[in-house]
């Protein structure tokens, strides 16, 4: 059928039909719009930020630390730092490449700078050496988003001799950026150190070219830490031990207790592990047999051997169990329950006193001193000396030690306590454990007077003013007795000084002395079977100033190995 | 007056949605260059100036010349287009660009509008009955495809798929039996698969990228990320005038050309770009009023054929810097720099006003 239509209009309703599909049309970039700038905008501000803002810390300078006499032994020193900003593969690329040239990058570098880090700053190399960074700012205008910052490094005086007090610091960890104590003073005393970070905000441009600062927040350095340590004397001691295998020593100042010198060997350089610490060099230190990073003056316990007599004779005098000058006569050996306990002297000390026994170190008198008093009352007076429980210096990871007790033994081995592990304690070996920092603490107590006694690293603490709980009627004879021992006694062949030396030596066993090896020269003994070498001092005589605990692992015997090093550290103490 | 005259009352809607998007372009011209008028922003102003005589020049012209010399307009655009496929300017990889000694212009901008001239010539003279045989489409269709390949030969895939739409457009307009268009689209969007062997590297990976764009951030993918990013910060308000980042950091790329888009709705937000879109839609709207109220066939036609080349332009274009098409190079009218695209579009209003002044106006509904 033939329909007539004028053409005007249908070409009107085709225009129309366009339109109106043009006007549709318009939909789909309204939709996508709001999408983005009213669902989405949140995420989208978020990327823009990104793009354009980077935060970088402003590094505080970490605090030093200085000994008394005002010598800094953990100083800063600065090293370049190279960053760059990861804004687009496409010119980190091409920075690498150019950098590559300059520097030599190595491949765990490369793998690092183009691994996926969120963090679109990135150190691309930490110590820049001088030829190094002379070449690289010859090319550094050519590098978009690439800068060399400023950055402290820690840098230790005397690293051997203070190694074991300070510590040392690693930037490994979640902030990478600022070094963080891990031993030490350095962990200590972290917070005050560490200063506080500052920021930076900068905007960049697309091939992250820093444009303007949007916000800063200076850093804040770290506050100095001032040691009680004289520096000198750490040295003296640290040269003296030295020439032993292993070996540790705590100086102690009366009556405030400041630490004077605290020196353990072997020691490790903090320098390198504080530096850029490789796997094989770390592995060096840390499979060491000898353990250097151990400090061996509070780390470390060890049967406290001899030294403990004067605990157990503390604790009989107070007790009044003995009085001073009652005899036991020593044989050579106590027979209990058809074992023979041997004192050192297998040909017997005779007839012994309090001041004897002591002087003489005779195992007999102490075995039956010991029985008489029993290890309830042991315990509690060794408490009283600080045994047992750490002595709250300023380091981490103190031992406290061990003092067995009849509780003790149950819980641990289910089993009840026998009278000879009473005779055994009695002599500081068996079960018993102490550090050379409790001994000497042990001393101070004994000499302080009326107050309390705590040692400190730290100048100008607050000095805890409790009052001793030593009894200072018994510590007067045994005082007399343990000047004694350094005049007539075991140490008398090295501490017989003007200035009158008050000590005590002791030998711990490591193992026990089969027959017939008793009274062997010890230098024929494999070192590792040797006894561990104690002395703990105090001088002088009149007004005691100074405690001197030694140890020396493995040193044989306490009156030839560790008493002569006290010596010398005596003289050099009293020559001041 | 005179000039109250000259341009009459009907004019004043397409005047005022005109001035603010010239006023907005100007704005974004400013932000674009970083705050700075001399440079990027004067030249756009002196080219904006020059669109706005040329406007005026083609706005004094009859009618009757533009229907008269339009296959002649067509046969010398072609020329130049040859011209420049064979020894025209290079630029981004491009050979779009004729050197004339005393200015530089893309004769693919100008084809659109010998296009839509040429095939309003050519339906206006055909009747009602004729438009409904296929065989008197054969010519329109060679007209648009003849250039179509040209330009894609540039390669200039934005400009061609603009050009396809406006005739596409126009020929369906004209009369193009709808049936055979349908099923022509149907059996086209099957064969087009084949088409991705003759698309070159960049267009294949613009379009991979378009279709993934996180699957390469750095690279192809940067460019719709970066303007997504933008668009997206700018939220419903925006971050203010000159207060835009992802611009003037140079994240984005073409910031002040094919980008313009995103610089303005970075700093204007939603409200700003739905605002922009607005004042297209009221430009379609003119056109359109023009298709009505034009008398004759000719006239009509050039109208809708312009209203589809606006409309296409600013469809292209948004879609693009939002990320719902792929990035080709399609500049936004009036707002985008460049002095082909701008006075093409200054053409296309004077035409509008040339073709519908009143004693060529006929019964509008």
């Amino acid at each position: 059928m033939f329909n007539y239509r004028d053409p005007r209009i249908d070409v009107k309703t085709r225009i129309k039909i366009i339109f109106c599909l043009m006007l549709s049309a318009i939909v789909l970039p309204l939709v996508s719009l709001y999408r983005l700038q009213v669902v989405d905008a949140e995420k989208y501000t978020l990327l823009s930020d990104r793009n354009r803002i980077r935060l970088s810390p402003l590094l505080p300078k970490r605090g030093r630390i200085i000994t008394s006499d005002g010598k800094t032994v953990a100083g800063n020193n600065s090293r370049y730092r190279l960053i760059a900003d990861r804004c687009s593969g496409k010119i980190l690329a091409e920075n690498v490449r150019l950098l590559d040239a300059c520097i030599n990058l190595s491949e765990e570098d490369k793998a690092r700078i183009f691994g996926s880090d969120k963090n679109p700053l990135i150190v691309i190399k930490d110590e820049l050496s001088w030829d190094e960074y002379s070449r690289l700012s010859m090319i550094l205008f050519r590098l978009n988003g690439v800068s060399v910052e400023i950055a402290y490094g820690r840098d230790y005086k005397m690293p051997l001799e203070f190694c074991h007090v300070l510590g040392y610091v690693s930037r490994s960890g979640s902030n990478v950026r600022t070094p963080t104590g891990k031993t030490g003073i350095e962990a200590v005393f972290n917070a005050k150190l560490s200063g506080e970070t500052g920021t930076v905000q900068t905007e960049v441009n697309a091939v992250g070219k820093k444009i303007r600062v949007t916000d800063s927040r200076d850093p804040k350095d770290g506050e100095d830490v001032v040691l009680t340590i004289d520096s000198e004397l750490q040295k003296y001691v640290c040269d003296l031990l030295s020439r032993e295998k292993a070996g540790a020593c705590v100086v102690l100042g009366i009556p405030d207790g400041e630490v004077l010198a605290m020196v353990s060997v072997p020691a490790f350089d903090p320098n390198l592990i504080s530096g850029r610490m490789t796997r094989a060099r770390w592995e060096a230190v840390i499979k060491d047999p000898l353990f250097p990073l151990m400090n061996r003056a509070v780390e470390c316990s060890y049967p406290p051997g001899s030294i403990f007599k004067i605990i157990v004779a503390f604790a009989a005098l107070s007790e009044g169990i003995i009085s001073p000058n009652d005899q036991i006569f020593c044989s050579g050996g106590v027979k209990l329950d058809d074992r023979v306990f041997h004192c050192w002297n297998r040909s017997g000390h005779g007839r012994m006193n309090l001041r004897d026994a002591l002087k003489f170190s005779c195992d007999c008198y102490f075995f039956e001193t010991a029985k008489k008093v029993g290890i309830d009352r042991i315990v509690k007076y060794a408490k009283k000396f600080g045994f047992g429980s750490e002595t709250g210096i300023e380091l981490p990871g103190e031992n406290a030690g061990l003092l067995p007790s009849k509780k003790w033994k149950f819980l641990k081995y289910g089993a009840f306590w026998k009278p000879y592990e009473t005779m055994i304690i009695g002599i500081g070996q068996g079960a018993i454990l102490a550090t050379l920092l409790q001994s000497a603490v042990m001393m101070g107590k004994l000499y302080s007077g009326d107050y309390d006694f705590s040692p400190t690293l730290i100048r100008g603490v607050s000095k805890n003013r409790a009052e001793n709980p030593v009894n200072r009627e018994c510590a007067d004879i045994i005082k007399k007795a343990l000047y004694r021992v350094c005049t007539e006694g075991t140490a008398a062949g090295s501490c017989h000084t003007s200035y009158g030396i008050s000590g005590k030596t002791g030998s711990s066993q490591v193992r026990q002395i089969k027959t017939g090896e008793a009274g062997i020269n010890s230098k024929l003994i494999p070192w590792k079977y040797r006894d561990h070498a104690f002395f703990t001092g105090c001088a002088p005589r009149e007004n005691p100033k100074y405690v001197v605990a030694v140890m020396i692992e493995h040193g044989g015997g306490g009156a030839s190995a560790a008493a002569p090093v006290a010596r010398q550290i005596f003289d050099k103490l009293m020559a001041k | 007056m005179k000039l109250q005259k000259s341009f009459p009352n009907e004019f004043n809607a397409l005047f005022i949605i005109l001035f603010l998007l010239l006023f907005i372009g100007l704005a974004g011209q400013y932000s674009a260059s970083g705050g700075k008028f001399e440079g990027q922003t004067l030249r756009h102003l002196i080219k904006t100036g020059i669109g706005l005589v040329l406007l005026g020049c083609v706005y004094m012209t009859d009618s009757k010349f533009w229907s008269s010399f339009a296959y002649l307009f067509y046969v010398a655009v072609l020329f130049f287009l040859i011209i420049a496929d064979l020894s025209g300017i290079v630029r981004l990889g491009a050979q779009r660009w004729i050197d004339l000694y005393f200015f530089v212009f893309q004769p693919s901008e100008f084809m659109k509008l010998a296009l839509i001239l040429t095939l309003a010539r050519y339906y206006s003279m055909l009747s009602f009955f004729e438009t409904g045989e296929l065989k008197h489409h054969l010519y329109p269709i060679l007209l648009v495809l003849l250039p179509f390949l040209l330009i894609i030969k540039q390669p200039d895939l934005g400009t061609a798929v603009l050009l396809l739409c406006v005739g596409v457009g126009m020929i369906l307009a004209a009369g193009f039996p709808l049936k055979i268009f349908v099923s022509f689209l149907i059996s086209c969007l099957t064969i087009c698969p084949f088409g991705w062997f003759f698309l070159r590297d960049y267009q294949k990976n613009r379009i991979l990228t378009f279709l993934d764009p996180d699957r390469d951030p750095l690279g192809t993918g940067y460019h719709i990320l970066q303007s997504k990013i933008a668009i997206g910060s700018g939220r419903v308000f925006g971050k203010g005038f000159l207060q835009g980042t992802q611009g003037s950091l140079n994240f984005l790329p073409e910031k002040n050309t094919d980008f313009i888009f995103t610089t303005l709705s970075e700093e204007f937000g939603f409200v700003g770009s739905v605002s922009i879109l607005l004042l297209f839609a009221g430009l379609c709207g003119c056109f359109l009023w023009g298709a009505f109220a034009a008398k004759n066939k000719f006239s009509r036609l050039v109208c809708c054929g312009l209203g589809i080349l606006v409309f296409a332009h600013v469809f292209v274009n948004v879609s693009m810097v939002t990320g719902i098409l792929p990035v080709v190079g399609v500049p936004l009218p009036f707002l985008s720099y460049g002095g082909s695209s701008s006075s093409t579009f200054m053409i296309s209003c004077g035409l509008l006003m040339s073709l519908t002044k009143k004693e060529n106006r006929g019964v509008i509904f």
